[in-house]
């Protein structure tokens, strides 16, 4: 990716406070150096080497990273699963490991087994008395999360019989039971068709609405991508990357330009004006060295009388960012400085 | 409320799994036999040599003739369903621990607002109900027949019902710490049932000791018969209790119910210590 013009930046970086528009003091979760090390015949395996993060207030927080990365070694010690060898974890200000830390806090597991014994409305009435919601609340609110995911008409089936998708939803009502106001999501569309992605989407931004904090963790970039405030990219143990999406996928000197239909595309003319030019269906890819170059192509098609319909900057995917950062930590100068690490993933990471 | 949860999930999860619907069979199936039994010319002729007249017949100083019989009989079936319930037992809740902590099932738990000493006891609790109704049913069953056949009715072999309980709970303790440790129902199950088998012999270590060279191996005999279960010398007393020989000796019930919390206990720490 080459440098970002100031001109550019200017006119389309929006700082990450007045993107998110939360108060930096409302820190819903504060990781301090955390370490994590599992032990393993004898064999040290560090999962977490030494992480800092902070999740405020209302945000959807989007934890990135490979298989084996240690997103869910974090996730679990946020949840209490697992203790940390070292560092500090505070979620809404306790620590994680009590009881009452956990009121509100809605989790979807990755690979979450629900017995197979419980039917559908069984399992959310048993996880939801777990979690101390009362009877008449877990009457009306069983109904309506079963319809919210779509599994209305088979609340009455025993779990054992549904699909991977139909599970996911049911781990997705699990997780809105409480009316949480912290949702923690570990891969939330594993296993849904595009449909029930969308609608597990719509869920998670009605949820946002109503104030809750939302912490993803998923190799799904584009997902986080449409989803998240906020995001880092852990690797090896290490959050290598952290900020806003925005701010993640900067604009580059790209521009895409659509033609109104029926116009041809003058892609090897603007070539031969030494213009990189990528043209398909009428778009029109181009790369230029500043907003004073790409004003003057539009004069040039404008004169041609083509007429332009759409005038795009292309930004870096999510995706872009994350392999640029995890190939240019292992292949990078600072790659041989971290000395070798025998595994980044604990007993329960790396699915 | 969460309690009652984790009680309702135990019975869920033995009947979904067939392990309460197997108990129940062989308890049936064994109080069928039984029925069978007391049918049989031997038995009624066991019964009258205890009556005179159709009368009871007693000796001074002595129990009725027809009671001492009952008594007898009821002694050898509290010996057996010492064994059998407990074995039965051992293996309708050896699953429970291994499958609370399966991968993507104890995140489920874990990560509600509830203790993991309120989860670990609470599954406690639902395999001591749902043994102590399949308990109740089997020796409450035998108990009926027998009295039923007889016209006898002999509380103490009720109140033997409860000690198998007693003894089977210590037993759980062992289960969860084992299943905590391991994850496995293979050893969950076998772990016991070879405890049960290794502690009889024990029963016997001052002789067993005094066969032996060495002093360490011999201390090593006795620490293991003061730490595990007394099975042989509660079963001998079970039978005794019901004959109404003898009252029950406080020691080695004391220490095996010891055992059993102490089992629990490290299980409760194991489980609370554990990543998931």
């Amino acid at each position: 990716m080459g440098a970002v013009p100031a001109t550019l930046r200017e006119n389309t970086a929006v700082t990450a406070d007045v993107y998110l528009n939360v108060d930096a003091a409302s820190t819903v979760i504060a990781v301090k150096r955390l370490r994590k090390e599992f032990r393993h015949w004898g064999r040290r395996l560090l999962a977490l080497d030494g992480i800092d993060l902070e999740v405020r207030q209302g945000e959807v927080f989007g934890l990135l990273g490979a298989n084996g990365a240690g997103k869910t070694t974090l996730v679990k010690i946020l949840l209490g699963l697992a203790r940390p060898t070292s560092g500090d974890v505070l979620v809404r200000g306790s620590s994680p490991r009590r009881p009452s830390a956990r009121r509100r806090i809605g989790y979807l597991p990755e690979g979450h087994h629900y017995p197979g014994y419980l039917t559908g409305d069984a399992s959310l009435r048993l996880f939801g008395r777990l979690a101390g919601v009362p009877e008449k609340a877990l009457d009306t609110r069983i109904p309506v999360l079963l319809d919210r995911v779509g599994l209305g008409e088979r609340g009455r089936d025993r779990v054992g019989r549904y699909s991977k998708g139909m599970t996911q939803r049911l781990g997705l009502a699990c997780a809105l039971l409480d009316e949480p106001d912290l949702l923690f999501l570990d891969e939330p569309t594993d296993g849904v068709d595009p449909v029930g992605r969308r609608q597990i989407r719509d869920i998670l931004l009605a949820t946002r609405k109503q104030g809750a904090t939302i912490f993803i963790n998923s190799h799904l970039l584009s997902e986080v991508e449409r989803t998240c405030d906020r995001v880092a990219i852990l690797h090896q143990g290490r959050v290598v990357r952290e900020g806003t999406v925005r701010d993640l996928t900067m604009p580059t000197q790209r521009f895409r330009l659509r033609l109104a239909e029926g116009q041809a595309v003058p892609a090897e003319r603007l070539e031969d004006d030494g213009l990189r030019v990528v043209a398909s269906d009428g778009n029109l890819e181009v790369e230029v060295a500043d907003l004073e170059a790409l004003n003057r192509l539009v004069d040039r098609l404008r004169s041609d009388r083509l007429l332009i319909a759409e005038v795009t900057p292309v930004r870096t995917a999510l995706e872009d960012v994350f392999i640029e950062v995890v190939e240019g930590d292992e292949h990078g100068p600072g790659s041989s400085e971290n000395g070798p690490r025998t595994a980044v993933h604990g007993p329960g990471g790396g699915r | 409320m969460k309690t009652w949860a984790l009680i309702v999930d135990t019975w869920r999860e033995a009947l979904a799994r067939c392990t309460l619907l197997g108990f129940m069979a062989v308890s049936s199936l064994f109080l069928l036999i039984l029925t069978f039994a007391l049918n049989l010319d031997i038995v009624d002729g066991a019964l009258a040599a205890g009556t005179l007249f159709g009368k009871s017949f007693d000796l001074p100083g002595k129990s009725p003739a027809i009671d001492t019989v009952v008594a007898t009989g009821q002694s050898v079936f509290a010996g057996i369903l010492y064994v059998l319930g407990v074995f039965l037992a051992v293996f309708a809740t050896g699953s429970q621990v291994p499958n609370l902590q399966r991968r993507g099932t104890v995140d489920l738990y874990v990560t509600r607002p509830i203790g993991r000493t309120h989860l670990l006891l609470g599954r406690f609790l639902g395999a001591a109900t749902l043994v102590s109704a399949n308990l109740l049913f089997l020796c409450g069953g035998v108990f009926v027949i027998i009295s039923l056949k007889t016209h006898v009715w002999n509380p103490r072999f009720l109140a033997a019902s409860g000690l198998i309980l007693a003894v089977f709970l210590s037993y759980l303790g062992f289960m969860y710490l084992v299943g905590v440790l391991t994850s496995s129902t293979s050893l969950s199950i076998m772990l016991p049932y070879a405890l049960y088998l290794f502690s009889v012999p024990l029963a016997a270590h001052k002789r067993l000791a005094a066969a032996m060279d060495s002093r360490l191996a011999a201390n090593v005999l006795h620490a293991l018969y003061w730490v595990f279960p007394k099975t042989a010398e509660i079963g001998r007393d079970l039978t005794g209790y019901v004959l109404g020989k003898t009252t029950l000796a406080i020691v080695p019930f004391a220490t095996t119910l010891a055992f059993g919390v102490i089992c629990l206990a490290g299980a409760v720490v194991a489980f609370n210590r554990k990543n998931f």
